[in-house]
């Protein structure tokens, strides 16, 4: 095992949790302590490890991370201050370095969700808390929710039990000092755990943003207990500033005839990693997934998707669409596995990147794992520049250069933004996303 | 309005035109015919601004400026239109958009201020209805799923809009029916003036019958072997290009 600076850190935040400087979450505190030894173990992952070949994190591993306060420095974080998601009308819960500022909260605007700390969930319901946890794995892409597992303090949790129409919003901040010293590196460990009850419908937005000058690692984690029939559309937003490194997890269930749409999009960050693996558990189960992955100065993300069949007539699809300028590198990893026994399943994946300069990199690389006979799966991946034939269409009819390219790139990326159906949240996401590409100003006479 | 002097071009190794004159005055009419092959399509690429060709020799000029010094989008702004043979699909961008963009690109060039939007709407419902296309393709993408003479239409709508000095039109009739070709037509008609000028690049006949040329010339092998008037194009049809290349030959 390799010992360095991040690792050191990570020991160091272990050990005042367990001498009680920093609470634990009470009765899991064996669970977490089982989580650390083996990220201890472990290490960090290196270029040897499979689904780390393409990014370094010589960086990260370099820096010495500080525990964040779990409060702003801020008396109160106003949302629409801090997220440009966030809008009077979307009830709105706030988590600072992964603590949830339930205080500031609207109940009365959140009909059909109980909303609870983890650290009440950890005191009412253990058992609940412990086997979403559990088993505790070794396996690569779940390194980094041992950490995560091992020291977060306390986080979300929300059970939704209806129909809900408005989304519901929540802003990750990544904010104040750290407890070493002011401008020291901080990392925190935000854990969400969304449930949906049978029958329900919602759409959850967790929207990542930076408010802080230092350097962030932020290891996020997310649960998303889709139970039968029930229907959630959940998006990851990033847009934290170039300072941040983050790695974050998200777990899928899904029950019966349950459906979810998830969409990721990563419009900031410097280091951007995103893990999904999607468990379709049951017959009717289906999951769509839309990456919306944009690169620009010398922003790398690694987006890694393993999506399970594991039942008879179940359902998933994934499209992800990067564009990369500058010296930008996105890599996208997207698997289907189709286990024994689910028959009739069908799967489509679809990865296309876009090169915008000559210095950025696209690496794709859809993969089929299949165990089963009688199932439909279809994938294809391609990268390259924009097509010269559309573009010579667009000059000859008078468009200059510039406008005739930025249109094309944001054409590319439709395939993603038409799938969103809540409006608000698309033209919120458009109009930050304008702003990521090259002539931004000139797609804004579009708008 | 544009003189090709000598115009020879290539794409890779390739020879495809080699010294090309034409001259093409306003008001006029002028039909290019040729096998297969004969670099039609070449030269109205060519005189496009289609960079992969690369022009070897000859010079263009066209409404006095020197045509193979601007660019692409510059060439379209000083009003020269090109109808494509295969109009590309662009998915996700709307053909609204893409019009109303091509208009303003142009009207800025002319030192005219943008399009109203009102005006804009007015104007391309007109120009829609002379092609009777439904009002529903201005929100697709440009020729998105659009059948063949779908997309032709589209084209001649683009050039209604735009109104340029000279159109080239490449194989404007392939693929059209009878009433598509009419619909072509009569919007192709209705650009005719004293102050534009038109370039059919056609394979038949036929689509001659309801644009009337003044002029018709044959290019084979990247080279203009004879010019006539209109009876030159119903003595193609009935002789066939041997004729013409044997007699050039002899």
């Amino acid at each position: 095992m390799m010992v360095n600076s991040a690792m050191r850190s990570f020991e160091e935040q272990w050990q005042r949790r367990s001498i009680g400087l920093i609470g634990t979450a009470g009765p899991i505190q064996s669970l977490q302590e089982q989580a650390m030894r083996r990220f201890v173990n472990l290490g960090l992952p290196s270029a040897r490890d499979e689904s780390w070949r393409n990014t370094s994190l010589r960086q990260l591993a370099a820096s010495h991370f500080g525990d964040a306060l779990d409060v702003p420095c801020a008396p109160r974080l106003e949302p629409i201050e801090i997220s440009w998601l966030a809008a009077s009308d979307i009830p709105t819960i706030i988590m600072v370095n992964g603590y949830p500022q339930l205080a500031w909260l609207d109940r009365s605007v959140l009909n059909g969700v109980s909303i609870s700390t983890i650290k009440d969930i950890a005191k009412t319901r253990p058992g609940y808390l412990i086997n979403l946890l559990e088993p505790l794995s070794d396996l690569e892409q779940r390194r980094w929710l041992l950490l995560n597992s091992a020291l977060f303090v306390d986080g979300l949790h929300l059970k939704i039990t209806a129909k809900i129409n408005t989304p519901v919003l929540i802003i990750h901040v990544s904010s104040g000092n750290a407890r070493d010293g002011v401008n020291a590196p901080i990392s925190n460990y935000p854990r969400v755990i969304i449930e949906s009850a049978k029958n329900s419908s919602a759409t959850v937005i967790e929207h990542h943003v930076g408010a802080s000058q230092q350097s962030v690692f932020s290891n996020s984690v997310s649960h998303l207990d889709v139970e039968d029939n029930a229907k959630i559309q959940h998006y990851r937003i990033f847009s934290t500033d170039a300072n941040t490194s983050h790695i974050d997890s998200l777990d899928i269930r899904l029950g019966r005839d349950s459906h979810c749409q998830q969409f990721t999009m990563i419009l900031g960050g410097g280091l951007v990693r995103t893990n999904l693996e999607a468990e379709l558990n049951q017959p009717g189960a289906a999951l769509e997934n839309y990456s919306l992955l944009v690169g620009r100065a010398s922003r790398h993300i690694d987006c890694v998707n393993i999506v399970r069949h594991n039942a008879r007539n179940t359902t998933s699809k994934q499209t992800a669409r990067a564009v990369a300028s500058d010296e930008s590198r996105v890599i996208i990893n997207s698997k289907v596995v189709v286990e024994v026994g689910a028959q009739h399943s069908e799967s489509q994946q679809s990865c296309r990147g876009l090169l915008l300069s000559p210095k950025a990199e696209i690496d794709t690389r859809p993969q089929l794992e299949i165990h089963t006979d009688e199932v439909k799966c279809a994938h294809g991946a391609t990268t390259g520049r924009l097509d010269p034939d559309m573009l010579f269409y667009m000059l000859s009819r008078g468009l200059d250069r510039n406008t005739a390219q930025s249109l094309l790139v944001y054409a590319f990326l439709g395939d993603v933004l038409t799938n969103m159906s809540v409006v608000g949240v698309r033209s919120a996401i458009e109009n930050v996303l304008i702003g990521q590409l090259p002539n931004s100003q000139l797609l804004r006479e579009f708008q | 309005m544009l003189k090709i002097s000598k115009l020879s071009a290539r794409i890779g190794d390739k020879s495809i035109l080699n010294g090309i004159d034409l001259a093409v005055n306003a008001g006029e009419v002028h039909a290019i015919m040729g096998p297969n092959g004969s670099g039609k399509s070449t030269l109205a690429q060519v005189l496009a601004g289609r960079q992969e060709y690369e022009v070897t020799a000859g010079s263009v000029s066209f409404a006095g400026q020197d045509l193979l010094a601007l660019s692409t989008e510059d060439r379209a702004r000083a009003g020269l239109f090109l109808g494509f043979q295969y109009p590309v699909e662009i998915p996700g961008v709307n053909n609204v958009y893409l019009l109303k963009a091509a208009l303003n690109a142009k009207r800025k060039a002319v030192g005219e201020s943008e399009v109203d939007a009102y005006e804009f709407l007015t104007l391309i419902k007109q120009k829609m209805k002379l092609m009777q296309m439904s009002e529903s393709f201005l929100t697709r993408g440009v020729n998105e799923g659009f059948s063949g003479g779908e997309k032709k239409r589209n084209e001649i709508l683009q050039m209604l809009v735009l109104e340029p000095k000279l159109s080239i039109l490449d194989e404007t009739d392939s693929g059209l029916d009878i009433d598509a070709l009419k619909i072509v037509s009569l919007g192709v008609n209705s650009l005719r003036s004293q102050n534009r000028a038109i370039i059919l690049v056609t394979h038949y006949q036929r689509l001659l019958d309801y644009i009337v040329p003044d002029y018709v010339h044959v290019l084979s092998g990247g080279r203009i072997l004879k010019s006539g008037d209109k009876s030159l194009a119903l003595e193609l049809e009935r002789r066939g290009y041997d004729w013409v290349r044997e007699s050039a030959a002899a």
